[in-house]
């Protein structure tokens, strides 16, 4: 939210964030030139993780929040590609929709855009190297995505403010109780959506998937097989 | 569905200002909510950044206020833990509950009433970009500033397609909702899962087809954006300039003031 950590972290987490969102579009300028076709689906792909996080998830506790939609991201692209997708994605959400804030990118663009696709791929890609089911794999990576987004916000506002008594362990305990009564519940509805996502991408244009390299020919059709 | 700021954007009154300044306003203006040490600086922005949006702007009164209750529920929980986990100053209030003693003391409350007004002074300084700033020419400052040409691209193609998928889902959402497929949460989340599903089936085709568009219309690598936006006026300078300085001046002379 716009105006809620001071100055000096703002500045901080800019300083942070910049060289590797820097980095992902060094990555993303040589994929562009390599082959022009990519630029446009990155696009569409930018647009849909938008779309995608306005809306609104059905949550089981009543309430409706919304998803980070980077799981899915990391997913198909790789952390750093998503890196830079999410940087562009927080801005028009803090333009469009007024959340996130301009001053709090940088801290946002870290919890959103690098650790949380960053874990959510480290998942996806060990889970398919112990042979996990397609499925599991993807409702597992977008869980972890969804947690340690919300960790890391957790540790930049605790380390923003921490408690005079109990210090900074004390503030986070607080700050990840507050965000634990909503988003463990919503990871695992978006872990859910995630996994049943992939189910209709393998289905209708598995050859996607093969593209992106996600999955392994093999893997498709065995899957497409099982769901017929 | 569509309550994107975006819509406001082009029938504001201060359209025909250079948005350069009128960035320069609202970062300014959200820089020196943050910087400052009591909660006056950034409720004079808050309440003279209302202002300008809704008297100079003229964007609808209502539909602002609707806005401002985006921050509330946000800044009122955060600030809430804030206020409790800071001890020192004397007590203000107490409650046990389970054994766990919940108490706010002076600290923690001048924080927490700081970092509320600190979240509303720079969600109104926000308010006043998104509504009176055009996408367009936001991007286009961007790009005078020296970002790559392929990021701008890439922003403007997915700000072109945010509204086709907008679109897209709602129709999509409105034909699950005649079919009962929000009756029950598992109707429910196979509904928003198939309607993930096809959005993303459906970008990805308008990807693999907008390329060959772009080729028709001799795409080069490079989208070509027009300047955008008036010139600056010596007026508006000196105004906003001015405006900046009186925010640093009262950051400045508040500093030390405590309200509790």
């Amino acid at each position: 939210m716009e105006g809620f950590l001071p100055l000096y972290w703002c500045v901080l987490w800019y300083a942070i964030s910049l060289p590797v969102v820097a980095y992902g579009a060094y990555k993303m300028n040589i994929m562009i030139k390599e082959n022009r076709e990519i630029l446009p689906l990155l696009a569409v792909s930018g647009a849909f993780i938008f779309v995608l996080s306005s809306l609104k998830m059905p949550s089981v506790t009543g309430s409706c929040s919304h998803p980070t939609g980077t799981g899915i991201g990391a997913i198909l692209f790789g952390p750093w590609i998503t890196s830079v997708l999410s940087t562009v994605v927080l801005i028009f959400q803090a333009v469009f929709l007024a959340h996130g804030g301009l001053t709090t990118l940088g801290a946002n663009t870290f919890s959103m855009g690098i650790v949380g696709p960053t874990v959510g791929y480290l998942v996806f890609k060990t889970c398919r190297k112990q042979n996990v089911n397609l499925y599991l794999t993807v409702f597992l990576a977008a869980l972890f995505a969804d947690w340690f987004t919300y960790i890391v916000t957790s540790i930049e506002l605790a380390l923003a403010f921490p408690a005079a008594s109990g210090g900074l362990l004390a503030s986070l305990k607080a700050f990840m109780g507050v965000f634990a009564i909503t988003q463990i519940p919503l990871a695992i509805v978006e872990g859910a959506v995630s996994a049943l996502l992939f189910k209709y991408i393998v289905q209708l244009r598995g050859d996607v998937l093969l593209k992106l390299n996600v999955a392994s020919q093999d893997t498709i059709k065995r899957l497409q097989e099982a769901s017929i | 569905m569509h309550d994107l700021l975006d819509d406001y954007t082009h029938f504001n009154a201060l359209i025909n200002t250079s948005p350069r300044l009128k960035l320069l306003l609202g970062i300014g203006a959200m820089l020196l909510c943050i910087s400052s040490a009591t909660p006056i600086a950034p409720l004079f922005i808050a309440i003279s950044m209302s202002l300008i949006t809704v008297v100079i702007a003229k964007i609808p009164r209502l539909f602002y206020c609707s806005l401002l209750l985006i921050p509330l529920s946000f800044a009122l929980l955060s600030s809430g833990v804030v206020a409790f986990m800071h001890g020192g100053g004397s007590q203000l209030f107490g409650m046990n509950l389970l054994g766990f003693m919940l108490e706010i003391r002076e600290d923690g409350a001048n924080l927490a009433l700081l970092l509320i007004a600190r979240t509303f002074g720079g969600m109104c300084s926000l308010f006043f970009i998104s509504l009176t700033t055009p996408m367009m020419e936001i991007f286009s400052v961007l790009k005078s500033l020296g970002l790559p040409d392929f990021l701008v691209d890439l922003s403007m193609l997915m700000y072109r397609y945010i509204f086709v998928f907008i679109d897209q889902a709602h129709l999509i959402h409105n034909a699950q909702v005649m079919r009962l497929g929000d009756a029950g949460i598992k109707n429910t989340l196979n509904s928003h899962a198939i309607l993930s599903g096809v959005l993303f089936l459906r970008a990805w085709e308008q990807g693999e087809r907008l390329i060959v568009a772009m080729d028709a219309r001799c795409y080069d690598g490079k989208l070509v954006l027009m300047e955008q936006g008036a010139k600056a006026k010596p007026r508006a300078i000196f105004a906003i300039i001015g405006y900046l300085v009186v925010v640093e001046a009262i950051v400045f002379l508040t500093k030390d003031i405590q309200l509790l």
